[in-house]
């Protein structure tokens, strides 16, 4: 039996070095030389102290200038700027589940876009109270597609999905008003909020950041993810790898990167047709690979087992191999870098989105009608790229670790009935988790999520705290580039469970689960949200007691914050290793970091050392068990 | 209280009573008062298995409550509290030593204590067939005397070997149930320390065939959670001290199954409260992931493998045939499709109620087969396992083979309803469930008119058994052009791999060239597989090319080459579920046998306990071999040292076993009358020196040969 072995973040970096070089070469620009030529930062932005949002100023705040022109204090300016940073997230993220109910409501039994899951749509359907008895599955498709468009601007009523809580929850949610409207709403009301001359009262503005992170967590974002698994199938546990190794040199490239699936998917399904790969054997290829990067890469991992080439600060590098042929991108955390980094190379930066749009790049736009023939060109464009290689620049470091991914709420409760015991346990529940968890065997879990950001050592939080967590029997959901990190690592190969403490180790051997389950991209946070929701009421407790917390060790994105902010909103404690520019108000700090307790019970705990950080972790896991009497 | 904290209380309890009961032994008798368990290599064998170190006397046993102290952490994580559950375990182990101090026997029959590793070795081939598909601890009393009887015999019908311990013990005497390894119920003793002799069962199985180095204790665990399909049932109430031996028990891998609702934690898999304790086996097998191959025939009485070692003694029986006295037989005989019925059952003759109370009867049956796959090559193989067949018949016993069996049929089976005909179901289903690969259609005649048997015996069974002898002497190793692998054993000896020849059974006996040609036959990617042996490297010892490859792929690579005849040179492996073991005594060149049988000490200074433990789990020991016994007269039989003229003692039981066949090759080889009369065994030495003596005495041929090392 061969010992498990990670990949360590020193072997990671060595061989981006080995590809900065390339760079070097060629004059390539990269993060690592603009981070150095933006540093330091601004004070009184990291702050948050710095206002822009009338004509009058900028007004910065220092202990000699108190309040700006308005008279508005620190304590108003920060607490805007936070609001408006989460405006920002969740518009984003609430946007991409509308792409994707316009998806199902191009969805045809012979058009580009199918329902691969409909048991799924009947669910929901059924959930949102709509007849589905003898009703064609498209046409229950493209009803239920335009009441998902109607929660984006209804006008009364809160988001449907907040019913999946547990009881009582929406209700206090509601008292507080924390329970999401519709969701456009909740952003305008944001930027409406934020606007010269409104509010300034931390406690409102704070309220309000919660309010329009729900409308993206418990909206938006679930909207994304609970529709793409029914056009694109409910991820379930599928093997594939992890980081740059898993590009081939000798075939075409095409590397897939951005959040939305509906253009990834096309991409794969054509990548994989006979007559691309037969076009890309007569140019001198061997056959295709695509590979991913962010997001995106999350989402046809989960469901196509497409290897992983990187996450968010990777991005450069699989442009940096010299062997690729085209980085095909969508919406959202995409360098406008790639733009001028691909001209050092024969890379096509090929830009997809109305929404994303950047010069230097080949645009072209992809639309749910014509995401067949737009997916075909595309492919056809990057197997025609691979003559104009240059073989001398070809480097694709030996890496890549083995990863299990694709456990959805539903794959995780499937796997959960694989250790009950049909004489005397039900099927279909969480309890089988909540048994190790009450027992003891398992301390917690850790939703970790989020970004790479330049101010911590990239993946290195990722991978230590998950490390240290496992090996306090904590089971670890990761998704978005969180999960990339810990699958780069080899945490997610079924033999991490070595580094495991005895009560995960059994867990993961009796489950045939690796420590570090990966639940999706970052609009997939949502399925944690929904598990969390599940394990309370299989428990009879509130979120807000279960022994479980979320990390965000090296987040850097609006949607981030966003996303802290539903995590709180829903009664999870919320972990971050990088401050959310609100160090300059005291109230604030205050508010984020116990005020927020007394509607959802839970707050944000703010830790830049990422030791401290686990134990401060661990140590909630455990007070939240005394809490129990577990 | 978390469960965790139960843990660590019932720990801390029998941590207490240990020291207590150690120190009080030390002002008994002294810290150089030996320590140990009968027949057994391996000391205190838990302790040994866990750290390496072997206990041998009160001051080391002192020694080792400390490093056990050590185990005992205390942090709220699993490992702690495994570890604690360990620790329960090994004081456990310290408690039930002290008892045999002074070769004391602590334990009267029916409760057995420690277990000799002779009895883990026969459990060996039975767990990896599958004949003994798991083992039951049962712990505690039942709630009443019903409950748990019936619990014990719903495993026993399932084959499982079930062990007890505390009131369960007096629960099974008090219903008058029979116990005993035979029938695979071993009540262990009424205390709840005595758990440690099956808890020792599982450790040493991983010791033996396993290959775990001592003190591996990652390994150890590791082999028992795969390789050992043990599981508890523990009747409430549980009390801490329970609960940690629990935890021990999950440690291993072994689920806990328990009716105690009360301050109890549930853990998926591994602790399941089951309220209902007539659903205790279903539960605990899906917990276990045991599998039950269902064969369900249509008799009166239980139909189990754990009826197999029954024995019917005289005043217990209705009738017997026996083969010894009068004729007959019994025969698997190929025929055309066309010229049978499947299942089709005659009794041809008087049935059981026709036959005297206590009488002794002549019984001739044959199974006609036929088949596309059938073989005639093939019907010894089915044939043997008749044996097998009608043992498991509850209130039936079976013994011998061909014309010379003996058949006992209970007055209880009798009175059940049980008839000659249901022995024609047995044979049928349990052929066609076994060999449906050969055997597509099936039928069953039974004789017991004397003037049939005696024309069955003489004119049909006894000219094919002569055929057969004809075909089986001319199957030499030279004869065949291919030999098998048997890796049947893997399941409990990862990296071991048997090569069966015509002239080299596999060494558990159970395998021979032919058996292991059948069953490639009916599964050609299972446990045998073909062997070339088309690329000879060295004839002398019988290392092929062919033969290393396949053993290499085979062992995953543990094994690299080896030779079919040697015993010093590259000598085959052994798992450790071997019949005999030889070793080399260097006072006269030659080797001595022990079977697993065999109790008592050997002119090697050891025990078979003892000689076996040097070997198996897959290793390659030189000088020391397991094997099977009918290897012994082999001509094969380490014939790259000169063959069975090296052999100097045995057993005395064992040299009447081969002594005609053994006789007979020596005669062939070298001329030699009576050969086995110039072997040792116990009752003339049982070390070098007087067997050198005895041998001198006879000339024996090895005190001239060369010294083998």
């Amino acid at each position: 039996m061969s010992e498990f072995k990670m990949t360590t973040v020193e072997e990671m970096e060595a061989a981006t070095n080995r590809l900065l070089e390339t760079g070097a070469k060629v004059g390539a620009d990269a993060w690592q030389f603009r981070v150095k030529n933006q540093t330091p930062h601004c004070k009184f932005g990291e702050q948050g102290v710095c206002c822009r949002i009338c004509a009058m100023g900028p007004c910065r705040i220092t202990p000699k200038a108190p309040r700006g022109i308005c008279g508005c204090d620190a304590h108003g300016i920060v607490g805007r700027n936070f609001l408006k940073f989460t405006a920002g997230g969740a518009a984003t993220h609430s946007d991409h589940g509308r792409e994707i109910c316009h998806t199902l409501y191009c969805a045809a039994e012979d058009g580009n876009y199918k329902v691969k899951d409909p048991e799924k749509l009947l669910r929901i359907a059924k959930e949102w109270g709509v007849e589905t008895e003898g009703k064609d599955i498209y046409d229950l498709a493209h009803e239920m597609a335009e009441i998902g468009l109607m929660e984006y601007g209804k006008p009364f009523g809160y988001q449907r999905f907040l019913d999946r809580m547990p009881e009582g929850q929406k209700e206090k949610l509601i008292e507080n008003e924390i329970a999401p409207r519709a969701i456009d709403r909740e952003v305008s009301t944001s930027l409406h909020m934020a606007h010269m001359g409104c509010s300034s009262l931390p406690e409102a503005l704070v309220k309000q950041s919660l309010r329009a992170g729900m409308a993206d967590g418990w909206g938006g974002s679930m909207m994304g993810t609970e529709f793409s698994d029914v056009l694109f199938g409910t991820p379930k546990p599928i093997d594939t790898e992890a980081n740059l190794g898993v590009m081939v040199a000798e075939n075409v490239n095409i590397v897939v990167h951005g959040h939305d699936p509906s253009l990834s998917e096309m991409i794969c399904e054509y990548a994989d047709s006979p007559e691309m790969i037969a076009y890309a054997k007569e140019m001198g290829a061997k056959g295709i690979t695509v590979s991913g990067v962010c997001c995106t890469s999350n989402e046809v991992a989960m469901r196509r087992g497409i290897p992983m080439a990187g996450n968010f600060l990777q991005q450069e590098n699989v442009v940096l191999t010299g062997a690729c042929e085209a980085i095909v991108v969508d919406v959202q955390c995409i360098f406008p870098a790639l733009g001028p980094l691909s001209k050092c190379f024969h890379t096509k930066f090929v830009t997809t989105s109305p929404i994303a749009q950047m010069p230097d790049s080949e645009f072209i736009r992809f639309n749910a009608e014509t995401a067949g023939e737009n997916a075909k060109a595309i492919v056809k464009m990057a197997i025609e790229n691979f003559k104009n290689r240059k073989p001398e620049l070809v480097h694709i470091p030996d890496m890549k670790a083995k990863a299990t991914v694709g456990y959805s709420v539903e794959a995780i409760v499937k796997t959960l009935d694989g250790v009950t015991n049909s004489q005397v346990d039900e099927t279909g529940t969480t309890k089988p988790l909540l048994e190790c968890i009450t027992s003891g065997v398992i301390r917690g879990a850790v939703a970790m999520v989020g970004c790479n950001n330049p101010k911590i050592r990239p993946d290195y939080a990722h991978i230590e705290l998950m490390k240290k967590l496992i090996a306090n029997d904590i089971v670890v959901i990761a998704s978005g580039c969180s999960a990339q990190a810990a699958a780069k690592a080899g945490l997610m190969d079924k033999s991490a469970k070595d580094i495991c403490g005895a009560g995960l180790k059994r867990v993961c051997e009796l489950a045939d689960i690796p420590p570090v389950l990966h639940m999706g991209s970052c609009v997939d946070i949502s399925r944690m949200m929904i598990l969390a929701a599940e394990l309370a009421k299989d428990s009879g407790l509130q979120i807000n007691q279960l022994p479980v917390v979320g990390c965000a060790p090296e987040w850097m994105s609006e949607k981030a914050v966003s996303i802290g902010n539903y995590v709180v909103g829903t009664g999870i404690d919320t972990f971050l290793g990088v401050d959310p520019y609100v160090s300059g108000s005291s109230e604030m700090c205050e508010l984020l970091t116990e005020g927020t307790r007394k509607w959802t019970g839970a707050a944000y705990t703010v830790e830049t050392d990422i030791e401290k950080l686990t134990d401060l972790m661990i140590e909630r896991i455990e007070e939240k068990r005394t809490a129990l009497g577990i | 209280m978390t469960l965790f904290e139960r843990v660590f209380n019932g720990n801390d309890a029998v941590y207490g009573l240990t020291e207590q009961a150690i120190d009080a032994a030390i002002a008994q008798h002294g810290e150089e008062k030996a320590v140990s368990f009968p027949n057994t290599a391996y000391c205190l064998p838990c302790y040994y298995a866990v750290t390496g170190v072997k206990v041998t006397n009160l001051k080391e046993l002192k020694e080792a409550l400390g490093v056990v102290k050590t185990l005992m952490t205390r942090e709220p994580r699993l490992n702690d509290a495994f570890m604690s559950g360990v620790a329960t375990a090994l004081c456990a182990e310290f408690i039930e030593a002290l008892k045999y101090i002074d070769g004391a026997t602590p334990y009267e029959e029916p409760l057995y204590g420690h277990l000799a590793d002779a009895v883990i070795r026969e459990l060996g081939v039975p767990l990896v067939t599958g004949d003994i598909p798991g083992v039951a601890v049962i712990l505690g009393s039942a709630p009443t005397v019903e409950e748990g009887v019936a619990l014990v015999k719903s495993y026993q019908a399932q084959g499982i070997l079930v062990t007890l311990v505390g009131g369960i013990c007096d629960q099974v005497a008090e219903a008058g149930m029979a116990t005993g390894a035979n029938v695979r119920v071993i009540p262990l003793g009424k205390d709840v320390t005595a758990v440690i002799h099956v808890v020792s069962v599982a450790l040493r199985a991983a010791l033996i065939f396993g290959n775990v180095t001592p003190g591996d204790a990652k390994t150890l665990m590791e082999y028992t959670m795969q390789r050992v399909p043990a599981f508890v049932n523990a009747f409430a109430p549980l009390d801490d001290v329970i609960v940690a031996c629990g935890a021990g028990a999950i440690a291993l891998g072994f689920p806990v199954i328990t009716n105690e609702t009360e301050n109890i934690a549930r853990v998926p898999k591994s602790l399941i409260v089951q309220e209902d304790v007539s659903k205790f086996n279903a539960t605990s097998l899906e917990a276990r992931d045991i599998k039950i191959k269902i064969t369900n025939i249509d008799i009166p009485v239980a139909f189990a493998s754990a009826f197999e070692g029954e024995i019917i003694r005289r005043g217990d029986m209705q009738v017997e045939f026996d083969g010894s006295r009068v004729d007959c037989a019994e025969l698997v005989h190929t025929v055309d499709a066309s010229e049978i019925e499947d299942h089709k059952i005659t009794v041809v003759g008087p049935e059981v109620d026709d036959m005297e109370l206590g009488s002794k009867n002549s019984i001739a049956y044959v199974v006609k087969v036929a088949g596309k796959n059938m073989q005639p090559d093939f019907e010894p193989v089915i044939e043997r396992k008749f044996h097998n067949y009608i043992n498991c018949i509850e209130g039936v016993y079976h013994t011998g083979q061909r014309d010379m069996q003996r058949i006992r049929i209970s007055k209880n089976a009798f009175a059940a309803g049980f008839r000659l005909k249901h022995i024609g179901e047995v044979l049928y289903a349990s052929v066609k469930n076994e060999f449906e690969a050969v055997v597509d259609k099936c039928e069953v005649i039974i004789y017991t008119d004397p003037a049939e048997c005696t024309r069955i015996r003489h004119e049909v069974a006894i000219p094919t058994f002569n055929k057969r002898d004809d075909r089986l002497n001319n199957l030499t190793d030279e004869s065949v052009d291919v030999y098998y692998s048997c890796i049947l054993c893997q399941a409990f000896s990862p990296s071991h791999v048997c090569v069966v020849t015509p002239e080299r059974l596999g060494l558990c006996g159970a395998v021979s060239w032919l058996d292991a040609k059948a069953t490639n036959e009916l599964d050609p990617n299972g446990p045998c597989q073909v062997i070339t042996k088309e690329r000879p490297i060295d004839e002398r010892i019988g290392e092929y090319e062919d033969v290393n490859e396949a053993v290499k792929r085979l062992s995953q690579g543990a094994l690299e080459d080896v030779s079919l005849y040697s015993i010093m040179e590259k000598p085959m492996t052994s798992c450790g579920c071997f019949e005999c073991i030889c070793g080399i005594e260097p006072f006269s060149n030659g080797v001595c046998i022990a079977n697993r049988e065999y109790a008592g000490m050997t002119p090697l200074g050891m025990t078979f306990p003892e000689l076996a433990s040097m070997t198996g789990g897959g290793v390659q020991t030189p000088g020391f071999m397991g094997h099977g016994k009918h290897f012994i007269a082999s001509k094969k039989f380490m014939k790259a040292e000169g063959g069975i003229e090296r052999i100097v003692w045995m057993p005395k039981e064992l040299k009447e076993f081969v002594a005609d066949r053994l006789n007979q090759t020596a005669k062939e080889l070298y001329g030699i009358d009576n050969f086995t009369d110039m072997i040792g065994d116990e009752t003339v030495a049982t070390d070098p020196e007087t067997l050198v003596e005895f041998l001198t005495e006879k000339g024996h041929p090895a005190l001239g040969m060369d010294p083998m090392m």
